[in-house]
């Protein structure tokens, strides 16, 4: 046996890195759209107080969370799922599954067809967190990568883009 | 030729299928070491003699534990809890479902807690929570339409708590499912149209939609070739038991293939219609089958033109120019609707607003489709249509569907 080196997985870091720095960003940017495009508030307007999902990469993450608090605000909850309670609990099966959705080769549809994305929890509920994760990705990319990460880039006026992009960023970048 | 990235196919169900299927149950059952089978029925199986035929067919080699047929046509959380008790009471140690959808889904439901040694069925719900391989579970359809024999998946509903739960693992897959003609020979026409066309949408939407793998194709294009060449025929003449059998082997094949690349649009509006205003739910899919492959069909028409050849036969795929195949395709899905309300002097219906229950009443009123588009936002099967769907887009589709005119493609937003 002493004549077979041990093979350990690799850590595969730079992309664990990618991931955990997307992940982070889009959490801050569902909580500034939440409060910046009325769709997307809507949207929350449905779940119930003290509403977390999270989503993230199985089967040790990186995560995000974010959840509706008592006042009825859309809150990105940080990485860390332990002591919370989760709803909606969305994971890649690994990180190459998740580079592919988060370097935007894949839409979310297609990483659920191709069955990297398993979903545990309410399915309308989960419905709708993807269609704000799709409205979100056309707020925070470009027309031209936005199309790859979604079905259909919808038909919103420029200023409505424009507008809701910078203030997004804005917020995601100060948190608030 | 088109080939996904990457994609996950299983189905480790063993069929058996011809006129004498029955007679090879105990067979089946002494392979997994089992020899008292629990037998589950509904009142309408029991009513239209089947289960008679099953035990006489099986009697005679293996010991019945009990017959239940005390099964809703909406899988029960009490009735699972009860029938789970009753196998334990008489020592079974199988389970035989005999009957549709609702009958397979609540034996695989009494399957989890037998199994799981359980009281409360609830905590299995969701997706990869049974880690074992349960008791045998031998299904046999009466249908040929839902395919639940050879699916992973089971929706059992807790009307306390007004809440439907969903099961899926692989471990919930049949052990066997027999197709035997005699099982569907008693269903009448108009059921009969209504299931295959469930059938026939299962597996052009398997070929159709985002999920779509190479597999799952082969297992789909048989189904609709078998649909197209028997349906009309049986309809028009029950008794034909090879065309019997073909059915319930399209309907099998189609589950396969929908169970392994998910489907589309038709059960996103269709699972709406039916939870709104209780639709069966293969009328719901014959009606919506051509509005889905005209709404997305800027998407996947040359998936959608292939589809002719099983459709339409050799002939016709051969005479119609490459560029007219797909058009051609949802001109045979509305001749077929139109050929099957024909044939069932007008029970199949064709569009919403001509659907009536037992009464006579209307059962789609045209005031319910925003409540309809709204619902069919939050249904798992919008992920795997090939186009995006919003509010607008389900409600223009169902508004065209209601009227019974074919939708106004100019208005359909491409991405």
């Amino acid at each position: 046996m002493d004549d077979y080196r041990e093979l350990k997985p690799r850590s595969k870091l730079f992309k664990k890195i990618y991931i955990a720095i997307m992940l982070w960003f889009v959490g801050r940017s569902i909580q500034a759209a939440s409060r910046v495009d009325k769709d997307i508030k809507k949207e929350f307007d449905d779940f119930p107080e003290g509403f977390t999902f999270s989503l993230g990469v199985a089967p040790n993450g990186p995560y995000m969370v974010v959840g509706k608090d008592k006042q009825g605000k859309v809150k990105y909850l940080g990485w860390n799922r332990q002591g919370k309670r989760i709803d909606v609990d969305m994971k890649l099966k690994n990180i190459e599954a998740a580079f592919l959705l988060f370097t935007f080769q894949e839409s979310t549809c297609r990483s659920s067809a191709r069955n990297r994305l398993i979903v545990d929890g309410d399915v309308p509920t989960a419905a709708a967190i993807v269609r704000v994760i799709d409205m979100v990705e056309v707020y925070l990319l470009p027309k031209l990568i936005a199309k790859l990460a979604i079905r259909r880039y919808p038909s919103w006026s420029i200023m409505r883009t424009l507008i809701g992009r910078s203030r997004i960023y804005f917020r995601a970048i100060l948190g608030y | 030729m088109y080939s996904p990235g990457y994609y996950e196919f299983c189905c480790r169900v063993k069929i058996v299928a011809g006129h004498q299927a029955l007679e090879k149950i105990p067979g089946l059952l002494n392979d997994l070491n089992a020899n008292k089978p629990l037998i589950l029925a509904d009142k309408g199986v029991t009513g239209a003699g089947l289960v008679k035929i099953l035990s006489a067919a099986i009697e005679n080699q293996i010991e019945i534990g009990s017959i239940e047929d005390d099964i809703p046509q909406d899988s029960d959380l009490k009735v699972v809890n009860h029938l789970a008790n009753v196998y334990r009471d008489k020592g079974c140690d199988a389970i035989i479902a005999v009957g549709g959808g609702s009958v397979m889904d609540t034996a695989k439901g009494v399957n989890i807690v037998v199994s799981e040694n359980a009281d409360d069925l609830m905590k299995f719900s969701g997706a990869g929570t049974l880690k074992h391989q349960l008791k045998p579970l031998i299904a046999i359809p009466t249908t040929s339409g839902t395919g639940s024999e050879v699916t992973v998946a089971a929706v059992i509903a807790d009307h306390q708590k007004n809440k439907k739960m969903l099961f899926t693992s692989y471990f919930l897959l049949p052990n066997a499912a027999v197709l035997d003609s005699r099982m569907t020979l008693t269903l009448p026409p108009f059921f009969t149209a209504m299931t295959a066309m469930d059938a026939m949408t299962h597996a052009i939407e398997a070929y159709t939609c985002l999920a779509k793998n190479p597999i799952s194709d082969a297992h789909a294009i048989r189904a609709i070739a078998m649909i197209s060449q028997n349906l009309l025929n049986v309809v028009k003449n029950p008794g034909d038991k090879n065309g019997r059998l073909a059915l319930a082997n399209a309907a099998t094949l189609a589950g396969v293939a929908f169970s392994n690349s998910m489907v589309g649009m038709v059960h996103t509006l269709g699972h709406s219609v039916g939870a709104i205003c209780h639709v069966p739910h293969g009328t719901c899919m014959s009606i919506f089958l051509p509005y889905a492959l005209e709404y997305n069909f800027h998407k996947i028409e040359s998936f959608i033109a292939e589809i002719l050849f099983p459709l339409g036969g050799e002939d016709m795929y051969r005479s119609t120019p490459k560029n007219q195949r797909a058009e051609k395709v949802i001109e045979l899905a509305r001749k077929l609707n139109q050929d099957l309300f024909d044939a069932t002097n007008g029970r199949h219906s064709r569009f919403l607003k001509e659907i009536k229950d037992r009464e006579g009443r209307q059962m789609v009123p045209k005031d319910k489709l925003t409540e309809i588009a709204a619902t069919a936002l939050g249904d798992g099967s919008i992920f795997y249509n090939p186009e995006e769907l919003d509010y607008d887009d389900c409600l223009m589709v169902l508004n065209a569907a209601w009227e019974g005119v074919p939708l106004d493609r100019s208005r359909i937003k491409k991405g």
